[in-house]
């Protein structure tokens, strides 16, 4: 994984996350009680699945296309 | 039957034999595990805990990473000069290769895990409780599960390029049951509490040693095959 | 094939987030914050599956000495591993609304981290020798007997656990599951399973077009 497919999964977090910040104002001291809608934890896990599925395919793509890319040139 | 059991003792010989010309691996886990209780004197601090309450925990530790430290090289003096080569060429099965350094490892912990014990005794006077046999019968039960594992390992390590470094790693997480059940049963045994309250342990633990010989025995010759 | 089994995983997945953020009813006693579940446990469930395939794969491997096993064991544990990220990210999240706090020794929890540290020394292992072909065998070893000791692992967590009251407010299940929050966690199951098997082919024919280039390397 190189520096450019870190910093494109960073932006897609720091997006989710700029979504979520208009609800983050309601979560205040929700940690310490049950009842409350702590929807900064809820959207912070969901972003996490969101990025780390997306972030293993686009991945997976990566590889796939450097081996690829090789994969002619020995042929030839 | 007799003749493998011959094998066997033929590798355990030449293992302790090896270890009592150099004593290098004895010597460096007993001054480790010595050294080790004296730190942990001033890592506990008297006002606040009884070191004599979480002996059991101290204890299990030392006896894994001295373990560590000690079956981690089983395999390093062999691997100079192309030794363990040599042990591969022998008409031996893998297992019994296997079996045997699982028996002389065994000794080589357990001689060290009774100067722990005694070192502990002295240094902190630990009541061994009442039931000193079950105490033993834990701790040994102990060392041979973890022997098994780490000797399995120690091969596979000794072949990569990280070496001993990535043993803790692939062993930790497998020690779980071990320091779980071992712990348990020796504290409360440092506690006089009543055997009924370790038999489970004690067999758990019996029964996590033989599945981990079993399970070693089985999967060595895929790990030095070549 | 394989992107397929992909897409339909991802489109599956689609269904899920919007069932989860628009359909299922919010949990009366924990709130919104429950909605994590419908990830939570579907990943914790591939998890598990996925160290099963990479153990199934690891003693085929050793038997028969064919790369293809490894190649799915490998693909596999990737995926394991992603998964078991999730689970462990996941989890305090939901864990310091529900318990109060982001990290208890809760058996299950406590299992996944052991899990992702199996997996960790799998990678370590398969990536720390200079012949390839013994850091497959390292591995196919290291997964087998991870996948034999976690039973205990977690028989010994749970014991360890009946020791110790936690500090619990909740229980972690919440009231008997409503019949709309069934058929969410079953389409949470069945969406990351769907994906996690497509993705891994996916990452099944990378393997094979590195042996393929690696092959042609050493010509």
């Amino acid at each position: 994984m190189n520096a450019r497919s870190l910093a494109r999964m960073a932006s897609v977090l720091l997006l989710t996350l700029a979504v979520a910040t208009p609800v983050l104002g309601q979560a205040t001291e929700l940690g310490r009680q049950t009842l409350g809608r702590p929807y900064w934890h809820f959207f912070a896990a969901y972003a996490i699945v969101v990025v780390m599925l997306a972030g293993w395919i686009v991945s997976i793509g990566r590889r796939l296309k450097v081996v690829e890319r090789r994969l002619p040139e020995l042929d030839g | 039957m007799n003749a493998y059991l011959r094998q066997v003792y033929a590798v355990v010989r030449k293992d302790l034999l090896q270890e009592l010309r150099t004593r290098q691996r004895v010597a460096t886990m007993g001054a480790f595990a010595v050294l080790v209780a004296v730190l942990f004197n001033y890592a506990v601090d008297p006002t606040i805990v009884r070191i004599q309450n979480i002996a059991a925990g101290l204890l299990w530790m030392t006896l894994i990473f001295a373990g560590i430290m000690g079956v981690g090289r089983t395999f390093a003096l062999e691997a100079e000069d192309g030794a363990f080569q040599g042990v591969l060429l022998a008409p031996i099965p893998r297992d019994a290769i296997y079996l045997g350094k699982v028996i002389s490892n065994t000794v080589l912990v357990t001689v060290v895990v009774a100067l722990t014990v005694g070192v502990f005794g002295l240094f902190f006077q630990l009541q061994y409780g009442t039931h000193p046999v079950a105490l033993a019968l834990t701790l040994f039960l102990g060392v041979v599960g973890f022997v098994a594992l780490a000797t399995l390992f120690g091969a596979v390590t000794a072949g990569t390029t990280l070496g001993e470094a990535l043993l803790p790693v692939l062993l930790f997480p497998l020690l779980v049951p071990l320091v779980v059940y071992g712990v348990g049963a020796t504290g409360r045994l440092l506690q006089n509490r009543p055997l009924a309250e370790v038999e489970g342990n004690i067999r758990i633990l019996g029964a996590f040693a033989v599945a981990c010989i079993a399970i070693g025995a089985v999967l060595f010759r895929h790990v030095v095959e070549d | 094939m394989a992107s397929a089994v992909a897409l339909l995983g991802a489109s599956l997945l689609m269904v899920l987030l919007w069932m989860v953020f628009f359909w299922v009813p919010t949990e009366a006693v924990q709130g919104v914050i429950q909605r994590i579940f419908y990830v939570h446990v579907p990943a914790a469930w591939v998890s598990f599956m996925a160290f099963g395939i990479v153990a199934l794969c690891g003693v085929m491997y050793l038997w028969l000495k064919d790369d293809r096993f490894d190649r799915l064991a490998v693909s596999a544990a990737e995926g394991g591993m992603v998964f078991t990220t999730i689970v462990l990210l996941t989890g305090p999240l939901w864990g310091k609304i529900a318990w109060g706090t982001y990290w208890t020794w809760e058996p299950r929890l406590t299992l996944t981290l052991l899990l992702w540290f199996i997996y960790l020394g799998y990678f370590m292992v398969r990536n720390a020798t200079e012949n390839p072909e013994r850091g497959k065998r390292f591995a196919a070893v290291v997964g087998i007997v991870g996948a034999l000791d976690i039973p205990l692992i977690h028989v010994s967590v749970l014991w360890f656990r009946s020791l110790h009251p936690q500090p619990v407010v909740l229980n972690a299940e919440g009231p008997a599951l409503d019949a709309d929050m069934g058929i969410t966690i079953g389409m949470g199951v069945l969406a990351f399973t769907v994906f996690f098997f497509g993705v891994m082919m996916l990452r099944y024919q990378l393997e094979c077009a590195r042996a393929r280039a690696e092959l042609l390397e050493a010509r």
